[in-house]
């Protein structure tokens, strides 16, 4: 035996495989679960301040009447200034010269003093000056809460006179934290239900045209039902608050101005990026239904409606419980497209005094304003805790549940199984896309093509572009190199409870919603303090696409009968051979797919960046971040472009495995 | 020489006991069978040979050389699986030369042993098709030539005629043994057929739960069963429980349960115990006249005809109230109808004496 067989024999020995696959299992608790997780052992160690910062009645605004001697000025001071309020302060003075007053409130930011609105007047005689920060002011607003100065100095031409300064605290809302959690985890939670409830009424017409039926231009239909998953949900959330709803400041050609509620319009928007996941997730599991069970029932007498109600829906609920919660752990986590929307309906407002404010977009303004650890650790905490808890639950109940199908209503189901009815219901499903879906999505071209042109800071927006791809791909290859033998261990581990706890554990960060993963993860390696940006956003797009490369493969590896692997084994390959020749040329579309997956939901992710770094630069948070300044046309400019870009990968996914069909 | 020991072999799935305690010894260039109804471990036992499965304790060894520590790929094993398992990617060339590759052989020795081994299956013509593009024979044969090729010496069939129809799986037996035969391969065959046990084997091994019930040449398998099961296993059979009453030269007498006297072969076992006895279907004789002689000669009437081809199976109630079973070749069922008066002969010499099973008859039966 010479050298290199043995080296060729040692690294095929069963132990070094067995420390390959500990080393990725190890991986993957130790870089995904326990990070995103982590956030819950807040819990335990910070209990006190969750008491303090959240649980607690904000105290009291206390006014104080203050009196200068010079020039006679007074006014009264606040010690707490709740920023989504419109916040004045009046002084009165009395001169008989010139003087100047200025007022200035600075935050203290790691012991440096920042600026957080200042203005100065020059008043003459007897009378009174009122500063106002307006809460719905484009530039005169608060962007940041904490603790501070107010200052008041007066001068005249010769110089100082005097300065008043006393701490000062801008804190958001008079509601205790605990009431904003609450109220942003309800609205999630509903607009989360109605949009799976819409999504499935509407998805299941659709999943059973494209599976059951054949119509000319279904391979197009098929294509565009995907095409809101290519497109970023920053992107999107502009797009579509751009074209339903009252937009001040901005009205493009066409707009249906429909909407001032942003209760609706978070609906309408997360309705475009969750119901291809509904129709996907039914169609799948419907191919798979053997039609010869519909047919058997037409010819037993059954009218088509009555069929799908007592035959095919009851076998259907595997494919059910995938749709329902992959719509409703979108819609709970969706960050970019919804803060976008939500800043497009309060433009010129601080983030903190938007009227609505869901899960995600609480902790995106206080993650932007600083200084909420403890109600951002609760926050995410809550939200992963029940949304762990609503899997189970979804599981159970669908599972578990009878729903009533048994009985038979011969009459008013074939009345409506006839004639009119079963058109309609093709035209509406048809209608209900291209109006709800595709128009939207696309609309924000009628705003480039129709808008008034403004500068674009294109060099910002190709550093943001790089960083984006610089991510993405960074995750795809570690994706790939962890994700794949893991998705074989689920597959083929010797070890059957292993291998089912780590396909439980592995749907974790799937569901639970990023911008909660974003914060867990930025406690768990904040604690370690690593302290660089780029390896925090790395780790956190790592943690929630690897579900996704996992997914992917395992699914391909149970469909690929191991006798080939174990057969090719006995014909003398060793194991790294098997996989080249026999594993991967079966599964190297599942591959590619998991990959192109991780890939785009890296680009697009907006509410995991922003959570782990405030100040991250990827290409959704500068697109949020310009809708947010008011800056649309730049805004589109750039969504366009990520639009094109995502729209080439998806094409790509899709010519890849269709010729995997094919093949 | 590739000849295998295995000793004290057990293999558990949690509780479920597969193999339990095997000892055997496969000799060189033996042909070897292993037949067992479905669920007997046969499958897990030749996994374990190959190396596709973990032993619980006991060890197996290959021309003297332990392999349990050797991973599949060294144990110069080839498997054969019931679906054939052809590359579906592969063509019937890429198949046949995967193993001479996956070894690292140079080109041309690869060319050579790929092309020798097609022709013998001949299967050469056809290189270029993909297995789907096979019919099943063919498959059969690609997934044989890429076995031998693979310089394996030992070579592991598990029900490869399975799924075969019954034609082809008539052919293709034989060939089996003669292509194993001539490249010196020992060979292990596992089968829960057992009209293909008799023909094909050198030695069978019957397993049962794990263990192996006997092991024997075809011919003694079949007229020397070790106990009632392989006897009605291996061709159907008859049985009645009874107290042994007497052994005289080359015959035994067996008082029945139901109360009647049979005439045996002679056995050694102590008169006074309980036994069963029992006789293949095929010598149970039957006719619409009494039989000659006086002893085991019973009557009843037919119940029921299974038409089976080449045999008929008659399902008859003796008047004792006991259903027995009686096979007749095709000429001389269509003289019988269902509710006929019959009569029935066991030839003494025929009928097999075993102690009672531990269980009781019924439990012993039981196939599964």
């Amino acid at each position: 035996m010479n050298l290199r067989e043995k080296i060729s024999n040692f690294i095929a020995g069963k132990k070094v495989i067995k420390g390959w696959y500990a080393l990725v299992i190890i991986f993957f608790i130790m870089l995904v679960i326990v990070p995103t997780l982590f956030v819950l052992t807040y819990a335990f160690t910070g209990w006190d301040e969750i008491q303090d910062s959240v649980m607690t009645d904000p105290p009291e605004i206390q006014f104080t009447r203050v009196q200068l001697p010079a020039n006679n000025i007074t006014f009264i001071s606040q010690d707490i200034i709740d920023v989504t309020q419109t916040y004045s302060i009046q002084v009165a003075y009395e001169t008989e010269v010139e003087m100047h007053l200025n007022y200035t409130i600075t935050l203290l930011n790691d012991g440096e003093r920042e600026i957080e609105f200042q203005e100065e007047v020059m008043v003459n005689g007897t009378g009174s000056y009122t500063f106002i920060a307006r809460a719905n002011d484009t530039y005169n607003y608060f962007h940041h809460v904490g603790d501070g100065f107010h200052t008041l100095t007066v001068s005249n031409g010769s110089g100082l006179i005097e300065t008043w300064e006393e701490p000062v605290t801008l804190r958001s809302g008079s509601d205790r934290p605990w009431d904003l959690v609450k109220n942003a985890l309800k609205v999630s939670f509903i607009i989360a239900t109605i949009v799976t409830i819409i999504d499935f009424t509407a998805g299941l017409p659709m999943a059973w045209l494209m599976v059951r039926k054949d119509f000319r231009g279904k391979k197009y239909i098929d294509t565009l039902i995907d095409m809101p998953l290519a497109i970023p949900t920053a992107a999107l959330g502009f797009s579509t608050a751009m074209f339903w709803a009252v937009t001040p400041g901005l009205d493009p050609y066409g707009s249906l101005s429909l909407t001032s509620s942003p209760f609706v319009l978070i609906i309408l928007l997360h309705i475009v990026f969750s119901y291809p996941y509904m129709v996907r997730s039914l169609s799948a599991i419907l191919q798979e239904i053997d039609i010869n069970y519909e047919i058997a029932a037409s010819t037993l007498g059954a009218p088509p409606l009555t069929v799908a109600r007592t035959i095919t829906l009851p076998l259907f609920r595997a494919g059910l419980v995938t749709g329902i919660i992959l719509c409703f752990a979108r819609s709970l986590s969706e960050t970019g497209g919804t803060m976008a929307a939500l800043a497009m309906m309060s433009p010129s407002m601080g983030e903190l005094a938007y009227p609505m404010k869901t899960g995600p977009t609480l902790i995106g303004a206080w993650k932007h304003a600083g200084g909420f650890e403890p109600q951002l650790a609760f926050t995410a905490m809550i939200l992963v805790i029940i949304t762990l808890i609503l899997l189970v639950i979804i599981k159970i109940v669908i599972m578990k549940f009878k729903l009533p199908l048994r009985k038979v209503m011969p009459g008013p189901e074939r009345l409506l199984s006839k004639g009119v009815f079963p058109k309609m219901k093709d035209a509406l499903s048809f209608l209900f896309m291209f109006v709800i879906l595709i128009i939207p999505s696309f609309f924000i071209f009628s705003f480039v093509f129709t808008g008034e042109p403004s500068p674009v800071d294109w060099d910002g927006f190709w550093s943001a572009m790089s960083f984006s791809f610089f991510v993405a791909a960074v995750i795809t290859i570690i994706n790939l190199i962890f994700g794949v033998p893991l998705a074989i261990y689920i597959v083929r581990g010797t070890n059957k409870m292993i291998s089912n706890i780590l396909d439980v554990l592995v749907n974790v960060p799937l569901i639970v919603p990023t911008s909660a993963l974003g914060i867990s993860l930025g406690m768990f390696w904040g604690s370690m303090d690593l302290g660089m940006t780029t390896l925090l956003v790395i780790s956190a797009h790592l943690a929630f696409t690897f579900p996704l490369v996992v997914r992917n493969v395992a699914g391909a590896m149970e469909e690929l009968d191991p006798t080939y692997e174990e057969t090719a084994r006995t014909l003398g390959a060793k194991p790294m051979f098997v996989f080249r020749k026999i594993v991967f040329p079966s599964i190297k579309f599942s591959v590619l797919a998991g990959a192109i997956m991780a890939f785009t939901r890296s680009l697009g992710e907006t509410g995991a960046t922003l959570a782990v770094v405030k100040d991250a630069n990827t290409v959704p948070v500068y697109i949020v971040g310009l809708v947010k300044a008011g800056d649309y046309y730049p805004a589109a400019l750039a969504c366009i472009a990520l639009i094109f870009i995502s729209f080439i990968t998806m094409m790509l996914m899709r010519y890849m495995t269709r010729k995997a069909g094919d093949g | 020489m590739p000849e295998i020991r295995i000793t004290n072999l057990k293999k558990a799935f949690g509780d479920l006991v597969a193999i339990d305690d095997l000892t055997i010894d496969v000799k060189d260039g033996e042909y070897l069978t292993i037949l067992g109804p479905t669920g007997a471990g046969k499958t897990t036992l030749l996994r374990l040979i190959a190396g596709l499965t973990e032993q619980t304790s006991g060890s197996i060894f290959i021309d003297g050389e332990c392999v349990d520590d050797l991973p599949p790929e060294r144990r110069k094993v080839a498997f054969l699986s019931q679906s054939y398992s052809l590359f579906p990617h592969m063509d019937v060339w890429e198949n046949t030369t995967f193993g001479p590759i996956a070894r690292g052989w140079d080109p041309e020795q690869v060319e050579i042993v790929g092309r020798e081994m097609l022709e013998m299956v001949h299967l050469y013509e056809r290189k270029d098709a993909l297995p789907r593009e096979l019919s099943g024979g063919m498959q059969q044969r690609n997934a044989l030539a890429r076995a031998l090729s693979a310089d394996a010496k030992i070579l592991l069939l598990d029900e490869p005629l399975r799924a075969l129809d019954a034609r082809l799986r008539l052919d293709l037996r034989h060939e089996l043994k003669k292509l194993s035969k001539d490249m010196g391969m020992t060979a292990i065959h596992v089968t829960h057929d057992q009209e293909e046990a008799l023909t094909i084997s050198d030695r069978i091994l019957v397993l049962r739960d794990g263990r192996i019930i006997q092991s024997g040449t075809p011919k003694e398998i079949f007229n020397e069963p070790s106990g009632p099961f392989i006897h009605h296993f291996v061709g159907e059979a008859n049985f009645v429980s009874g107290v042994l009453k007497a052994v005289e030269g080359d015959r035994a007498v067996i008082t029945g349960d139901d109360g009647q006297d049979y005439h045996t072969q002679a056995t050694g076992i102590k008169p006074g115990s309980r036994v069963v006895t029992g006789i293949k279907t095929e010598f149970t004789l039957m006719t619409k006249d009494r039989w000659g002689v006086d002893i085991n000669n019973f009557t009843g009437q037919i119940e029921r005809i299974l038409f089976l081809g080449r045999f008929s199976d008659f399902e008859v109630k003796l008047d004792s109230g006991q259903m027995i079973h009686a096979r007749l070749p095709g000429y001389q069922a269509t003289k019988f109808r269902a509710g006929d008066r019959v009569n029935i002969h066991y030839s003494p010499e025929r009928m097999l004496v075993f102690p009672e099973p531990d269980g009781g008859l019924k439990k012993e039966l039981e196939m599964v």
